[in-house]
């Protein structure tokens, strides 16, 4: 996804290795994917349904 | 000691092979309190590299290259940051890139050396439009 666009940064992060920000994001699973501090994604889904999640609006439901 | 066996090796240089441009490997360690996790993490990123003559490993110090760790943003160790002929991909990595971080690192290499994306078309249309900051990070652990 940050190939396909510059406003876009993607972090791998080792959820053991960083404890501090995996109790801030609430880890309790992996993966688990959180977009700009705001929308959570636990597990690994269709691509289509991960991009309309990740791609969701902050007015979104 | 080389942490692939000679068949997946083999394996991986195959899937390699397609790169055709230059992959810089940034690699971002601190000697004090580093842990043992950058000298892992440069483990990994000399057998990513050692798999095809395109990818070279650029090592950098956590805590004196500061003008370097703001280019990339690159907020904690140890971190690896892929270019792709000198261009900031802006994938990174965080860790020391074993287990499952290991594959994707694999692919983030190929993805920058040969700029194949392989997504689906409504979905390469759908983060074209994307035209505010979006910061995605992936939380998994080695195994």
């Amino acid at each position: 996804m940050a190939y396909a666009n510059p406003n876009i940064t993607a972090d791998a992060i080792d959820a053991q290795e960083f404890m501090d920000l995996s109790r801030r994001y609430r880890i309790t699973g992996v993966p688990k994917t959180i977009v700009n501090d705001r929308i959570e994604i636990l597990g690994g889904l269709p691509e289509a349904e991960f991009i309309g999640l990740a791609l969701q609006k902050p007015d979104a439901p | 000691m080389a942490m692939l066996s000679d068949s997946d090796r083999q394996t991986l240089i195959k899937h390699l092979e397609p790169i055709s441009k230059k992959v810089d490997v940034l690699l971002f360690t601190q000697t004090f309190g580093g842990g043992e996790s950058g000298l892992i993490a440069k483990q990994v990123a000399d057998e990513v590299a050692s798999l095809n003559d395109q990818v070279t490993v650029v090592e950098k110090n956590f805590v004196l290259d500061t003008d370097e760790r703001a280019k990339y943003g690159v907020d904690k160790s140890p971190a690896t940051v892929v270019l792709a002929d000198g261009v900031d991909t802006r994938i990174r990595f965080y860790g020391a890139n074993t287990g499952y971080e290991f594959v994707a690192l694999v692919e983030a290499v190929l993805l920058a050396g040969t700029g194949n994306l392989e997504l689906e078309p409504e979905t390469l249309t759908a983060l074209a439009a994307v035209d505010q900051p979006l910061h995605i990070q992936v939380f998994s652990t080695p195994t």
